[in-house]
């Protein structure tokens, strides 16, 4: 028996070996296997299947009149059945929407599971006193301010306020709610005997000032308001709360541009709140038909997220994709355009980004009246645009505000900066390495006079000399703003000229090095350097080990990269790959009387933008430009 | 599983065409033209481009029959599963030898002209793992990076042309007729073979957006486009580098762009021109590798090509590295391509349309119609 139980207890000690060594072996396993599965194909996401593509109104109304048909005629065919069941639905939801939750008992009663989303508010003042210490921690969370007082009147009305300090203006708080209340409420003509839910009314109608108040009973409601600046009142006997406008933080003014500078034209840019942010765009598109539509992101954050975009120009499919996946992101903390771009973006792996951000209000407006949608976020400077096309990610709004040929020449400049920018140093690798026949005579006799004295192989020059130059740019950036511009001198002169004189670089490499970093600062989108500072690696790698060959390789897998990426269901190099309609807007632009017509690949609900002719005054007769 | 459907424009296919057909003027086509006609290579071409027009003229009568569907559906039900399985066949071992042979000739003239120390398998290697990668990424990835990178491709040959204009001598054309005018007409057939690769358009029939009435269009503009650009880079070759000479180098492009001296600094540019042609050998690779890949999933009826892209990459890498050495590689055009593409890529397909004719068969939409991905 013992024995056995010996046996047993070796028996399971080695079951527990073997089991172990297996759940080693299994884990081994499971690391080859997760390796693998980054190489083997998959099935691609649903993601990818999104093409934008026109809309069919007339399909769309076609089945709404045979919904409707069907509903009256009550035929008992299938496309009834299905039209009865889809309006059944409908109504079903709206129904459960107005349903009203259910009123709750006190907070102190034992075994009763409540939760915010079903919580109203008492008619008893204590009550909801209780409700609110428990909801926001009080007194020991020392943001939320609660005060209590009374309501001026024949027969004095016990009453609290509560607001976050901080976030709700002080001063209004105490001139729009708490003077009027306490000073004027109840005047010699005045009603303030009335009781109950009228009481609330009461007031929003005749007392307080606040210029946005609304009446809620449910906390859900409340909490939001109170956590976003607003100023609850709550009443003894009144089973509904006022809620009153009062935000007022400490806010950034709007200042100038700082990451998409311009001389001509407009130079304010974003700050962190929405309200401005939207007020800005608003500014300048006077129109009812610009949307702005909010959406919460954030599971504990809860951030406003403004989806803007023109009722009459924008695809409505293009919309409801991006409402759509802002709506499907589901995370803790979402609280910087950055990272929603991460949340919402088609290929996250991708060097290229897919959704341009942007600080400038004026470029913003621009993509609005195209037809682009524009992503704001609270607290945020940077505005999402999508979809976002290849060749919009080298353009600024300046190219558009200067006259045509100084506005195509700085193109042709940024277009020739981002081939410098990704490859010149491979050129030299591939040249000095591999071509040396290429170079004329003089020079190369120059070229070999400098690196004489260098022991090191081109690439290796190369490699250390550009990462020292993204070294002195990450720790320019990081260094506190009084020393930083020692920086720049000891990075730039002192480094370099030692670098030469010490024999370790050659002086040409330095001037490869120099040009390269100043075409890379010319990219003007923020995401689009990164994206080409990292591919400049990529080729010098490639031409460092198979010269021109190496080069070309890297030139065709970016290019078929490209090609294949989508931008919320708008491919990346349009109007080039596939080729589709343009106006002559794509590396250098027309005059900007010709571009009378929106891209074609948004399919836009209103595609012309200006008249055949909207220069009027260059026919004689005004009859021959046709209105927009 | 998402299907994805592609669809493609008339640009975008005529460019497959173009660059599908176009790249063997970099390799040795316009010596192994001088080899054939002499002085009158270009004459050649000319016939052999009126030639392939009246087969492709017949191949889309055939595609005409049966709207939006592809060469190889086509096929399987004019032939019937099995013949038609077979004819499939034929087409994927062909473009996949021509794509091995290809990828073959491309490294030694890498190896060649730029890269003399480079091993021959860590070129195609770094041939193949992009041309995969496209293919990878799908006919619309690679479709669109044709039609971008055209216009460059072009504008690049043109430079090399006319900056030659100091060389050129037109007394070199001269006898006309070259090597007699049985040798021309008879090698104007046969040199058909390098056009009917326009097959590539009826085998991808179905992932195009547009008409088959369009795409005859498109087959006769990417024809007639090829044929001008070979006679002019034969004409300038023959110009610049006289008859005898012309029949002797391994890669004529090359030596052109060699000759190139304009002044001092307007010289020596080989090397750049080693990357429009290198790129444009890129496309062609990934273009071979994508309808070899298509047809396989279009025979057997797979739901996805990509798991077979790492096969069907490393038999076009043996088939590359099997000829011992570089003349045996460069004489495949000669001894194969050119007496037998025809047959595969015309005869053959003339055949099932005249079945087709005779016996009368109707098309429907083809159950496989679009890529799936």
């Amino acid at each position: 028996m013992g024995n056995r139980q010996d046996n047993g207890g070796e028996g399971s000690s080695q079951q527990k070996e073997r089991d172990q060594q297996e759940k080693q072996g299994g884990l081994f396993f499971e690391g080859i296997k997760a390796g693998l599965s980054l190489l083997v194909f998959k099935e691609k996401t649903p993601v990818d299947n999104f093409i934008l593509e026109g809309v069919d109104e007339r399909k769309q109304e076609k089945r709404q009149k045979e919904d409707v048909a069907a509903i009256r005629t009550g035929e008992g065919d299938k496309l009834g059945k299905e039209a009865r069941g889809r309006e059944r639905k409908l109504r079903k939801k709206e129904s459960r929407m107005n349903k009203k939750p259910m009123r709750v008992k006190r907070l102190s009663e034992p075994g009763e599971v409540i939760t915010l989303a079903n919580l109203l508010v008492s008619p008893e003042l204590k009550v909801n006193k209780e409700y609110l210490e428990t909801i926001f921690s009080l007194p020991e969370n020392k943001d939320f301010v609660l005060r209590e007082f009374k309501i001026f009147s024949d027969k004095p009305t016990d009453a609290f306020v509560l607001f976050m300090e901080g976030m709700a203006e002080r001063r209004t708080v105490n001139e729009g709610v708490l003077k009027p209340l306490m000073l004027f409420a109840g005047g010699k003509d005045s009603n303030i005997d009335i009781t109950g839910s009228k009481m609330a009314e009461y007031i929003k109608e005749h007392v307080v000032y606040g210029n946005q108040v609304d009446i809620e009973e449910k906390y859900e409601d409340i909490v939001e308001k109170v956590n976003y600046g607003g100023t609850a009142v709550f009443i003894d006997g009144c089973p509904r709360c006022i809620l009153v406008e009062t935000k007022g933080w400490d806010r950034r003014p709007i200042g100038k541009s700082e990451t998409e500078q311009i001389i001509w034209g407009p130079q304010e840019a974003f700050n962190e709140t929405l309200r401005s942010n939207t007020g800005l765009i608003r500014k300048s598109i006077r129109n009812t038909n610009l949307m702005t539509e909010l959406i919460k992101v954030g599971v504990q954050n809860r951030t406003d997220v403004a989806v803007m975009y023109m009722k009459n120009i924008a695809n409505p499919r293009l919309v409801e994709e991006v409402k759509r996946r802002i709506e499907a992101v589901s995370s803790d903390y979402v609280g910087e355009s950055g990272m929603l771009e991460q949340f919402i973006e088609d290929h996250p792996f991708m060097p290229v980004p897919q959704i341009m951000a942007t600080e400038r209000p004026d470029r913003v407006v621009a993509f609005l009246l195209e037809g682009k949608v524009a992503i704001l976020i609270d607290g945020n400077p940077h505005v999402l645009i999508v979809p976002t096309t290849f060749f919009s990610l080298l353009q600024t709004p300046e190219d558009y505000y200067l006259r045509l040929p100084y506005g195509n020449l700085l193109r042709l400049l940024r277009i020739v900066a981002m081939f410098i920018a990704t490859t010149l140093p491979a050129v030299y690798v591939a040249i000095t390495t591999f071509h040396q026949e290429m170079i004329p005579t003089d020079l190369i006799l120059a070229i070999a006079a400098a690196r004489e004295t260098v022991p090191l192989p081109t690439v290796v020059e190369v490699f250390m000399m550009e990462f020292a130059f993204e070294l002195i740019r990450e720790a320019g950036l990081r260094v506190p703003g009084v020393i930083g511009n020692t920086l720049g001198i000891v990075g730039a002169l002192i480094l370099g000229q030692a670098a030469v004189q010490a024999g370790i670089v050659s002086p040409i490499l330095i001037i490869i090095v120099a040009v390269t970093g100043l075409a890379s600062f010319s990219i003007p989108n923020y995401s689009m350097a990164f994206a080409l500072r990292g591919i400049r690696f990529l080729f010098t790698i490639l031409a460092a080990a198979f010269g021109f060959l190496g080069v070309s390789a890297v030139f065709f897998i970016i290019l078929s990269s490209l090609s294949s990426m989508k931008s919320f269901g708008v491919p990346l190099l349009v109007p080039k790959g596939p080729k589709t309609k343009t106006e002559s807007d794509v590396v250098l632009r027309g005059p900007v009387w010709s571009m009378e017509e929106r891209p074609d690949y948004l399919d836009t609900l209103n595609r012309r933008r200006q008249p055949r002719i909207s220069r009027k005054w260059t026919v004689e007769s005004e009859k021959r430009g046709d209105d927009n | 599983m998402i299907i994805k459907i592609t669809k493609l424009g008339y640009s975008e296919a005529a460019g497959l065409a173009l660059v599908f057909i176009g790249t063997k003027a970099f390799l040795g086509y316009p010596r192994l033209i001088s080899q054939l006609g002499f002085t009158a290579g270009w004459l050649i071409i000319l016939i052999s481009v009126f030639v392939s027009m009246g087969f492709w003229l017949i191949l889309s009568a055939l595609l005409a029959k049966y709207p939006g569907e592809s060469l190889l559906a086509i096929n399987e039900k004019v032939m019937g599963s099995k013949i038609g399985l077979g004819i499939n066949m034929l087409l994927f071992v062909y473009i996949m030898l021509s794509t091995g042979s290809l990828l073959r000739q491309f490294s030694e003239a890498v190896i060649l002209t730029a890269l003399p120390e480079a091993p021959v398998s860590a070129v195609a290697v770094l041939f193949l793992i992009p041309a995969w990668m496209a293919a990878h990424l799908g006919l619309e990835a690679i479709s669109r990076s044709t039609y971008i990178s055209l216009p460059f491709i072009l504008v690049g040959v043109l430079v090399v042309l006319l900056s030659l204009y100091p060389y050129w001598n037109i007394e070199e054309l001269y006898p006309i007729l070259g090597a007699g005018l049985g040798p021309v007409v008879k090698y104007g057939f046969l040199n058909s073979s390098v056009f009917g690769e326009v097959i590539i358009l009826a085998i991808l029939a179905s992932y195009f957006s547009f008409r088959t009435k369009t795409l005859r269009k498109v087959g006769l503009f990417s024809l007639v486009f090829v044929g001008i650009y070979f006679i002019l880079i034969t004409v300038v070759h023959l110009m610049v580098i006289p008859m005898p000479m012309a029949t002797e180098s391994i890669t004529p492009f090359y030596q052109l762009s060699r000759a190139i001296y304009l002044g001092r600094y307007y010289q020596r540019l080989e090397s750049v021109f080693v990357i429009f042609w290198t790129f444009t050998a890129y496309l062609r690779l990934a273009i071979g590798v994508m309808v070899v890949a298509l047809i396989i999933r279009d025979s057997f009826k797979i739901p996805y090509y990509q798991p077979i892209l790492p096969a069907i990459s490393l038999i076009i890498f043996s088939l590359a590295l099997t000829p011992t050495d570089v003349l045996k590689a460069v004489a495949f055009e000669r001894d194969f391509r050119l007496p037998y593409g025809w047959v595969v890529n015309f005869a053959v397909p003339c055949a099932v349309w005249g079945v087709a004719v005779l016996t009368g068969k109707k098309g429907r939409r083809s159950r496989y119609n679009g890529e799936r991905e």
